[in-house]
């Protein structure tokens, strides 16, 4: 177990962070200024939001 | 009255934006309502029952444009008010030039387009969620969830998976984070250094992470785990993980835990790690078993302030209890305070942003000032019935859903919790009026500057009434936060208001005030 976090010591935390930001645009921004490398995703909900279409996504894949 | 609308076909703007998009128009002169809101049928449907209607709406609007509606005083107004709206939204297209010209709509193009990606931070409607952190963690990179409601199902599905693949999964509902130096979403700007926090409690993290900065040490990491983590249906998988992880982190020398009481056999499992570890653990449960965590070789912490505190002191090779550890009332203050009080003020009302620093205030109450009423769920302290009338003592967390719902986090917008103050300002029986401002990215950028609108006109209610109002306030922050603490502090102070260093200290002082 112990050899197992130790992976994620060595892959996330020895290492600069590269973010991608999917949602609220301020949480890219501010990490931006900061100097952080960040790409940040107009996410949009699938299917433009229709519950009925989204559902029905679901059941195809 | 009239109503107006405007509709931008194909925009889109995320739910934060939008909620400050209307408080803004909601402020320009004549306006009497206003939303700027996506055309979804659900929204089109809330407009109609709020008065928003047009023919326009009605025809043009759908799901992929955005409205932006006004009721206002005339059809002059309620133009200007638009057009101002408008002007809002072009600077913000100039913010965006910040983000880079190439802006994504998916993951999987981002991922293309961005190689060594190795975090995502996910902040979209919870029942999304699951879709798109499927993608992250099949990518082999590491998820922070700040969203709230995701199902249960789903957070223990994406646990496992993270297990499986190495990787770490904070929250969902984590606010808060600090990797490499990074802070993520709600964050304070704190010092690199050696002490590591695994916590499942926001506000408890930003607490801490500040603290250990105030009294000159840093952090290595702070790692969110969110609030269900240590339930036992997810069994503390995120927690476990990244205790281990600091365990074995070359940069972390003092490690600090903070948690509400996880479930008992999330408790024993984190304090059998924590038993066999080299390096020195401090154990916050807020409320919870001391002799437990003692039994396990950490050292106990009763309160955020003492976590980061005696986390410091074992990192200077000193006894974890000595220096500033143990808390203590200033009782020649309280005892000024009291004076100034008038017959039949006796009541504290307790109105925070920060919901673990609301429970940590309950935990210091107990049984100190008589009973007390709040909107959390805390086994010590009576249910509150209408959360928007305060009884006898309460203590309300306004970060909690029934506040929340379709209105900005009150550590952004603290509006709700201002019109608050006043209100408790004009019942005769308030003695205390408790905040606490929590500064650091993404949260207002003056809060005590905010607070201050509605402070003044308490006063001035109080003092036409002839009673002496006592506002107890905490500032959680730095001074390398972008409100800049030490400014916070010295605005408050300025106009009579208490500031104390820990949210800890605040709430003892106010057992000291209020007790019999």
């Amino acid at each position: 177990m112990i050899v197992q976090e130790a992976k994620i010591m060595e892959n996330l935390f020895n290492i600069e962070l590269k973010v991608i930001n999917m949602g609220l645009e301020g949480f890219a921004e501010t990490l931006k200024e900061r100097g952080t490398d960040v790409m940040h995703v107009r996410w949009q909900p699938p299917a433009m939001g229709d519950d009925d279409l989204l559902n029905l996504l679901d059941k195809l894949k | 009255m009239y109503v107006k609308s405007h509709i931008l076909k194909n925009t889109f703007r995320d739910s934060v934006y939008l909620m400050r998009l209307s408080s803004t128009i909601r402020e320009f002169d004549g306006v009497i309502e206003a939303e700027s809101i996506v055309g979804t049928d659900h929204n089109k449907k809330f407009l109609r029952s709020g008065g928003l209607w047009t023919e326009e709406i009605e025809k043009d609007a759908g799901a992929n444009d955005m409205i932006i509606a006004v009721k206002a005083e005339n059809e002059e107004k309620a133009e200007q008010a638009i057009q101002s709206a408008l002007d809002e939204l072009n600077k913000q297209v100039d913010r965006e030039n910040l983000l880079g010209d190439f802006v994504p709509r998916t993951f999987e193009t981002a991922l293309q387009n961005f190689s060594g990606a190795n975090i995502a931070l996910l902040s979209i409607p919870g029942r999304h969620v699951r879709r798109e952190a499927d993608k992250v963690l099949d990518a082999g990179l590491h998820l922070m969830i700040f969203s709230d409601n995701v199902s249960l199902e789903d957070e223990i599905a994406l646990k496992q998976k993270a297990l499986e693949k190495d990787l770490l999964v904070m929250g969902p509902d984590c606010g808060t984070a600090i990797i490499n130096g990074t802070p993520l979403a709600f964050a304070n700007e704190v010092r690199q250094g050696k002490i590591g926090v695994v916590a499942a409690a926001g506000t408890g993290l930003q607490e801490v992470s500040s603290l250990v900065n105030n009294f000159g040490e840093g952090i290595s990491q702070g790692i969110g785990t969110g609030g269900r983590d240590v339930k036992a249906a997810v069994g503390g998988v995120t927690m476990v993980q990244g205790l281990k992880a600091l365990l074995n982190d070359s940069g972390t020398e003092v490690i600090v835990i903070i948690s509400k009481p996880p479930d008992t056999e999330v408790t024993e499992k984190v304090l059998d790690i924590a038993a066999e570890s080299k390096k020195p653990v401090v154990v916050n449960f807020l409320g919870g078993d001391l002799d437990q965590v003692r039994a396990a070789g950490c050292e106990p912490a009763e309160t955020l302030k003492e976590a980061a505190q005696k986390a410091v002191n074992i990192l200077r090779k000193k006894d974890a209890d000595s220096g500033d550890a143990a808390l203590k009332a200033d009782q020649k203050l309280a005892g000024s305070e009291k004076g100034r009080f008038k017959k039949g003020q006796k009541y504290l009302r307790a109105l925070y942003s920060g919901g673990t620093l609301a429970y940590e205030t309950l935990i210091l109450l107990q049984d100190k000032i008589g009973p007390v009423y709040t909107n959390l769920s805390y086994e010590y302290a009576e249910t509150i019935e209408d959360v928007y009338k305060s009884r006898v003592n309460t203590v309300i967390d306004f970060g909690e859903d029934e506040f929340t719902q379709g209105r900005l986090h009150p550590m952004i917008d603290p509006s709700l919790r201002n019109s608050r103050i006043i209100e408790e300002a004009k019942d005769p029986e308030t003695a205390v009026v408790m905040l606490d401002l929590v500064l650091g990215y993404n949260a207002h950028p003056d809060p005590a500057g905010s607070a201050l609108e509605a402070i003044k006109e308490a006063k001035e209610i109080t003092v036409q009434e002839g009673r002496h109002l006592s506002f107890v306030t905490t500032v959680c922050g730095t001074d390398e936060d972008i409100q800049v603490r030490s400014e916070q502090v010295a605005k408050l102070e300025k106009e009579g208001v208490l500031v104390f260093q820990s949210n800890a200290d605040a709430a003892v002082f106010v057992a000291e005030l209020l007790s019999k």
